[in-house]
């Protein structure tokens, strides 16, 4: 590279000539440079602000909300369930109902004024009612202010947990007209009582900051403007540094020249951190005050705003339910600032001093109370919104979910498993309860323990289902009733059967054989021989198809012994089965969600109830009849020591070999239960489908309350009596009969030995 | 005065499934014990106290009423979604009202869901026992949904059900 030698020399030649002759300092180049920078990162600086402080500020999770109480004179409710969903949605227990939120209660009768809420078809109003309740009814809906009735009201729905990603803020979003005037005050009052002077930043405050805390001997105020804390939450992360310092500075003046005051003291409000649960964070006074109190910020004391204000400063040094009494002065602090500010008036200052700190115990609305149904609410969700719609959104789901049968569910599991678990440690259960009508899920439980969210058996266990398979070997006979009724005389005599080369002899749970027995006395008591026989004339594809029908579609044992059960079904597709008979042979599929609105309100979605008929409704009331025989005569029996006859409870027990599952679904007039008790690695435990499930059932159904089951007969269908000992039609002349329902177009049983010539034909006593 | 008589008409479709005319078949004598033993008696519960029937349940048809006042006036003003969800309201009150079925059913004609239509008249009538008039009116509905799925044969048969009942 020869020739490129000269051309350096020359040009090195003249900088020296440069240097030496004419040079001056590039100040203005240097401070034109730095200007452009300044400005432009300025400019960069307010752009964020613009940018994040524009449009939408905040992605926020789903909320997911429990079923509104609905109230009307009718209702079946007793009255402390009732006060036990006012406890749950945070309401005030005092001696006269004055707010929103509060309620007096004398014995059965009910004063409150409810909380608005807007729901799918608009806004609830807040309204003043008197309620007053029987032992098990509310009887009289009235309103507080003018003394009439009132047809229909709704309460609030209570939070049941939020959709969430791992480490996501939380936050309620409010106006700054929905703020309570004394909690701003106070907040200005602490954290920046020039706030609605400086421009952004106050080197006031840092000198004030810095007396009052050399005067109180403490760190009582901080030098940092509202602005200033806003901008380090919005923009910048924790960590300390001057540049960050300098940042905040400018950003602060920034956001104070674009945004009017109460536009920053709103998005403040909103914004700062107040505490932590679990993986969710607690930001903004709103959410803080669901948290802490279960109690929307409108309605908190005095005292209560004073300790939300106070634990701005550090929410996790003042978290009032880790160290009560650190956040107790703190509050007391404020309060006292706020009286010296005249916010409050010295006898205000002294009440609320001695008010204890009012903390609800478990905090609401986290996901912690009902994992098990939310993680149905979840699944399907995830069929039609994408997962992160549902964690930005703020979407409002209104699930099925009945808090009143919740709790009794748990309660009853907890109950009849906890004094088990002594010689069964490994011992678990789960539960699904479903409105027969509708198919709205009221309640679930994925296991023994309500809180703990792990394996959902409700959902995910796949288990042999035993007898509770039988019903539909049973239905599939009765749909054809040129054949059988429930009158039908079946053998439960040894039976040897030939299965793929191995020989198969199925046998009772009392190891005997019970001879010629009728139809419905087979699927009472649940006789595994008779059942088998009956199973064989049918065929194994006749049953998987009625099986197929009635929404089963899980993979079955295509063998005879799926007649006893031997096939896996999850507790949710046996509710999903039994629906079928409890809805008058309508499938209802199961819904666990009923609308879904937008941030703002604005409807997304509904969930619409539908129905198809898959049981004729002939065999749908036969075999609701031969269910309820479970209860009256046969393996479910023990019920009638806890239950009315007349309530017409019908059900199956199910129990799988050596124990190792044991079964019960039953239904009353309104609703579905299914239950399973079992282990989870499959060993036996000990208990039977009536002495296992069958007791939590029966003390979820005493808790819950219980509806009578009496659907109206069919044109198709007639009563007869039965005579037990024959199995053929009695009358007046036979003294050991039962009432069957039969098709009337179909085949009956012949004339009993003991009937001498009366009216074969059974007449309910209300038709006589 | 049309909305007395609609008024009526749900009182009416209440009473025909109040409790009294629906009592089950009351087992006589006490002799009927079981003619065979259970196999799942449980052994280790003691007996509990018996629970008394409930009380007959207080109406709760005023509610119903003042939930279709409602599904009238979103019909009034065309909106069906909401009209549908004030009856599906209804319905979780009174589960067992044929008439709050029925007219889900035509409201769902109207929505264009025909399927859904002629399948909720069904479940009406599964609950409309004894009320000719009622079933007449849900085979009309059935055959108006059969029409618009194209399914003639079917909605021939559903015209001849309605027929039948209308003329008795």
């Amino acid at each position: 590279m020869p020739r490129k030698k000269p051309t350096t020399r020359r040009r090195n030649a003249k900088r020296k000539r440069r240097k030496s002759t004419n040079y001056r300092f590039p100040w203005r180049k240097i401070l034109l440079t730095l200007l452009v920078v300044t400005v432009g990162y300025v400019a960069f600086l307010d752009f964020q602000v613009y940018r994040q402080f524009e449009g939408k500020r905040w992605s926020l999770p789903a909320r997911v909300y429990a079923r509104p109480l609905e109230l009307y004179a009718g209702l079946t409710l007793e009255p402390d369930q009732f006060a036990a969903e006012l406890r749950a949605l945070g309401y005030k227990f005092v001696a006269t109902a004055r707010r929103p939120g509060e309620v007096s209660r004398n014995a059965s009768r009910f004063q409150l004024i409810s909380r608005p809420f807007v729901f799918w078809d608009g806004g609830e109003p807040s309204r003043a009612l008197r309620a007053s309740f029987s032992t098990s009814h509310l009887q009289t809906l009235q309103d507080d202010r003018e003394g009439n009735a009132v047809a229909l009201a709704r309460l609030d729905p209570l939070e049941i947990g939020s959709i969430h990603t791992a480490r996501q803020e939380d936050r309620i979003l409010l106006k700054l007209d929905e703020v309570p005037d004394t909690l701003v005050r106070a907040l200005i009052a602490v954290e920046d009582r020039g706030f609605y002077a400086h421009h952004g930043i106050s080197p006031r405050a840092v000198g004030r900051a810095l007396l009052v805390n050399v005067q109180s001997g403490r760190v009582v105020q901080g030098g940092s403007t509202l602005t200033q804390q806003l901008v380090k939450n919005f923009f910048l992360t924790n960590q300390r540094s001057l540049w960050r310092k300098f940042n905040e500075a400018i950003m602060s003046l920034l956001l104070e020249r674009r945004y009017a005051k109460d536009e920053i003291l709103e998005a403040y409000l909103n914004e700062i951190y107040l505490a932590q649960d679990g993986q969710r964070a607690i930001h903004g006074f709103g959410l803080g005050s669901q948290f802490l109190f279960q109690r929307p910020l409108q309605e908190l004391s005095t005292a209560q705003m004073a300790l939300l204000v106070g634990m701005v400063k550090g929410p996790s040094y003042y978290d009032p339910r880790r160290h009560p009494e650190r956040a107790r002065e703190r509050r007391d602090l404020v309060l006292q600032i706020m009286q010296e500010q005249d916010i409050i008036s010295q006898a205000e200052y002294q009440k609320a001093r001695r008010e204890g700190l009012g903390l609800v115990q478990a905090a609401a609305g986290t996901s912690k109370s009902f994992p098990a149904f939310l993680d149905l609410v979840r699944r399907q969700l995830r069929r039609d919104y994408d997962e992160s719609d549902l964690v930005s959104e703020g979407l409002r789901i209104f699930t099925t979910l009945d808090p009143q049968v919740q709790w009794a569910l748990q309660k009853s599991l907890t109950e009849r498993i906890r004094p088990l678990l002594g010689q069964q440690p490994e011992l678990q259960g789960a539960g699904l309860v479903a409105h027969s009508a509708n198919g709205e899920v009221l309640a679930l439980a994925g296991g023994r323990q309500s809180g703990f969210a792990g394996f959902n058996r409700a959902l995910d266990a796949q288990r042999h289902v035993g007898s509770l398979i039988k019903p539909a070997v049973y239905l599939t006979a009765l749909e054809q009733s040129g054949r059988y009724n429930l009158a039908a005389r079946i053998d439960d005599g040894p039976l040897e059967f030939e299965q793929s080369g191995q020989l198969w002899k199925p046998e009772n749970y009392d190891r005997e054989f019970h001879g010629e027995v009728m139809l419905y006395q087979a699927l009472a008591s649940s006789y595994n021989v008779a059942t088998a026989r009956l199973g064989l004339e049918l065929g194994v594809n006749a049953v998987i198809k009625t099986l197929r029908r009635l929404s089963v579609d899980a993979p079955l044992n295509p063998y005879p012994s799926l007649f006893l059960g031997a096939t896996d079904l999850s507790p949710l597709t046996v509710t999903e089965l039994y629906l079928n008979f409890a809805s008058g042979g309508f499938r209802v599929p199961l819904r666990s969600i009923r609308e879904v609105l937008d941030a703002a309100g604005q409807p997304l979605q509904r969930y619409e109830l539908s129905v198809e008929r898959v049981i004729e409704p002939g065999p749908a009331y036969l075999i609701h009849r031969a269910l309820q025989m479970v209860i009256e005569e046969g393996t479910g029996r023990a019920l009638n020591g806890r239950f009315s006859s007349q309530l017409g409870l019908a059900g199956k027990t199910g129990t799988t070999n050596d124990l190792r599952d044991s079964w019960f679904a039953g239904y009353d007039g309104e609703k579905l239960g299914v239950i399973w008790m079992g282990r989870d690695d499959n060993q036996p435990m000990g208990l039977t489908g009536g002495s296992g499930a069958m007791q939590v059932w029966a003390g979820l159904y005493a808790m819950a309350g219980v509806v009578s089951s009496q659907p109206l007969k069919p044109d198709s269908v007639e009563w007869y009596q039965v005579d037990k000992t024959s199995a053929g039609l009695a009358d007046s002349g036979c003294d050991n009969t039962v009432q069957l329902p039969f098709v009337e177009a179909g085949s009956k049983p012949p004339k009993a030995p003991c009937a001498r010539g009366g009216s074969l034909r059974w007449l309910p006593e209300w038709l006589r | 005065m049309k909305r007395l008589v609609a008024v009526l008409f749900v009182l009416l479709g209440a009473c025909s499934t109040a409790p009294q005319r629906s009592l089950p078949p009351v087992v006589e004598g006490s002799g009927s014990g079981p003619l065979t033993p259970g196999q799942t008696v449980p052994g280790d519960t003691a007996p509990e106290p018996l629970k008394a029937p409930p009380p007959a349940p207080a109406a709760t048809g005023g509610a119903v009423i003042a939930l279709l006042d409602r599904a009238d006036s979103y019909r009034a003003s065309g909106d069906m979604s909401n009209e549908a969800a004030a009856i599906e309201r209804a319905l979780r009150i009174e589960p067992n009202n044929a008439r709050l079925w029925s007219r889900l059913a035509a409201t769902r004609l109207e929505q264009g869901q025909p399927r859904q239509a002629e399948q909720l008249a069904l479940k009406s009538n599964a609950l409309a026992a004894g009320d000719k008039r009622l079933q007449a009116q849900n085979w009309r509905l059935v055959a108006r949904a059969r029409w618009a799925l194209d399914d003639s044969a079917g909605a021939r048969a559903a015209e001849k059900n309605a027929r039948a009942l209308g003329g008795s």
